[in-house]
């Protein structure tokens, strides 16, 4: 009893101070786990072999693995010349554009990491906006906005995907059927309420339409070669992602093989290649599956299963609508890793208690992916790009976001919510 | 030799209280690449650079994407001026930091130092601070050439 008091107290105490930003989430995250571990040893309930056994080295490998992919790639140019590609077909007509750029945002947030997306994605879209004369603003938004939207659609989108995947588990085709269909016809309908929102910036006529034209896709390419190279190791991971539950492998097994061999073939500078390896994210999740891993040894966990069994005879599809919108909620306002790592043992007890989770996860990976959007602070992505454009002459404040962010939000979630209904009600 | 021997001793400069289009007004009569601000006691208080200047119209994109040589046109910032309430600003809003010399400094020690500072033009003062001249790597480097001519 005691035992489970002090974890939960180090558990929240750790969230508190990540939530509050009084100390930075790895430090945090990083001492309050290894405090579980020594009060674990010394009152008897956790120990170094069981902290180890917690961490999900599935989610571990498939985030490194991707990252040193998007490492790679980064300095090629490649996103760059997507969006050069995007302004020279929009022609320079605004709405034309804004389609352009979202779509490849979309696709691009659905494989790759969403912060990374709209870090490279960012700079370019504002360099075009500039050479046309129109205003940066709806397009740096809608790119936060939807990355993501777009990251909620595929395993290896979002790290709350990740982390769903491997606890439920579920696979890259699970996502594919339970999800990518939800997340477009969200897509669609965000993309109409965005097109409202800006309609009056995007009616503009720039003054220089042409100006995108005299744009060279081709020179935007440092690195042709590599470029190409990583896109075959890339492509060739997605379809093994697609395949790797019939194969009986972890997708963090295709993810790594997938990056060892790009740097097999491209042969960068390792040293430069890791320097932009986010290892302060690999840190923190590492720490926090420690902190539940001890959560989980002290009873902690158990003792919620007994809590939740009155619960459990609520019917699922009630119960993953709520889960939606309060985890919506939720990660508007603060990180939803945390709140993914933390409500991913209350779904599993639920299941222990003879709730049917499977359609809960589905109701976790929206509400935590959906809900970045609701404010500027929601997500890394939005955070990024208000960051960016303070940097410029037009910054988007918390003013200009919450006139648009939390009508997304409430779209998001209303229509994955009545989609959510209807089709694990009928399935 | 000290930098007092190479240094433009008729030096323009800018009061602080001065607008940001007044300095620019002295730059385009002057045709000069640094302008110092002093203030009532003729002591440099900061330093207000071309760049400083051309950054009011440099377009946002310039400081976020390091290769802009794919960028054949400019467009529309080509003929984006920088707008009238930016120019009307006290020039001190713009302000550098100034790094000086004194004039009794050496040659090679003052080019040394304006090459780590990157600088190409560098404020003179005398033992009170006051602004007694100006020189840059031009006026230094070829007081520094000329007198190889007596190398055997």
């Amino acid at each position: 009893m005691l035992a489970g008091i002090i974890t939960v107290v180090i558990f929240f105490g750790s969230l508190y101070l990540i939530f509050t930003e009084k100390l930075n989430r790895t430090i945090t995250a990083l001492a309050g786990s290894m405090l579980t571990i020594v009060v674990g040893r010394i009152m008897g309930f956790y120990s170094e072999e069981k902290a180890l056994e917690a961490i999900d080295f599935n989610t571990l490998g498939l985030l490194l693995g991707m990252m040193i992919l998007v490492a790679m790639l980064e300095p090629t140019g490649f996103f760059q010349y997507l969006a050069v590609l995007a302004a020279r077909s929009s022609k320079g007509n605004p709405k034309r554009l804004f389609f352009l750029l979202a779509v490849i945002t979309t696709v691009l947030s659905m494989f790759l990491d969403n912060v990374t997306t709209v870090v490279l994605i960012a700079p370019v879209t504002l360099l075009i906006c500039e050479i046309l004369g129109i205003s940066s603003l709806p397009f740096l938004i809608t790119e936060a906005l939807i990355s993501n939207i777009g990251g909620v659609a595929t395993l290896v989108g979002d790290p709350p995907n990740v982390l769903i995947a491997s606890a439920a588990p579920l696979s890259f085709n699970d996502f594919l059927i339970h999800s990518l269909p939800i997340v477009l016809v969200v897509w669609v309908g965000v993309m109409y309420l965005l097109l409202y929102l800006f309609r009056a910036e995007l009616s503009v006529q720039p003054r220089k339409a042409k100006a995108v034209m005299e744009l060279n896709p081709a020179e935007t390419l440092n690195h042709p070669v590599t470029a190409r190279q990583l896109l075959i190791v890339l492509g060739a991971a997605v379809l093994f992602f697609f395949v790797h539950h019939f194969l009986h492998v972890d997708p963090s097994l295709v993810a790594l093989t997938a990056a060892a061999v790009a740097l097999v073939w491209v042969r960068p500078d390792i040293n430069q290649t890791l320097k932009h390896v986010e290892w302060s994210v690999l840190v923190f999740f590492g720490a926090l599956f420690v902190m539940v891993g001890g959560l989980e040894a002290s009873g902690v966990l158990d003792a919620l299963i007994g809590l939740l069994e009155p619960l459990a005879s609520m019917p699922p599809i009630l119960f993953g609508v709520g889960m939606i919108w309060i985890v919506a909620a939720l990660s508007a306002v603060v990180d939803n890793v945390p709140i993914t790592i933390a409500l991913i043992p209350v779904v599993h007890g639920l299941g222990a208690s003879g709730m049917d989770v499977q359609p809960l996860w589905w109701a976790l990976a929206f509400g935590a992916g959906f809900g970045g959007t609701g404010t500027i602070i929601g997500s890394t992505a939005n955070i990024i790009v208000a960051n960016l454009s303070e940097r410029t002459r037009h910054p988007i404040t918390p003013a200009i976001w919450n006139k648009r962010g939390p009508l997304v939000l409430v779209t998001t979630c209303v229509i994955s919510s009545v989609l959510y209904a209807i089709l694990y009600s009928t399935f | 030799m000290t930098v007092s021997s190479c240094m433009k001793r008729n030096v323009i400069s800018i009061h602080a209280s001065d607008t940001v289009r007044a300095a620019a007004a002295i730059f385009v009569q002057k045709h000069i690449g640094l302008l110092p601000v002093v203030d009532d006691g003729k002591k440099v208080i900061g330093v207000v650079g071309l760049r400083d200047l051309l950054t009011l119209e440099m377009p946002d994109f310039v400081s976020f994407i390091e290769d802009v040589d794919f960028v054949h046109d400019f467009g529309a910032v080509e003929t984006t001026r920088p707008e009238a309430e930016s120019l009307d600003k006290p020039v001190t809003s713009i302000l550098k930091s100034v790094f000086t010399v004194e004039e009794d400094c050496g040659l090679l020690r003052a080019y040394a130092l304006m090459l780590q500072h990157n600088l190409h033009d560098m404020p003179v003062v005398n033992k009170k601070g006051e602004l007694v001249g100006i020189t840059s790597r031009v006026d230094i480097g070829v007081k520094i050439l000329s007198s190889w001519s007596a190398v055997e």
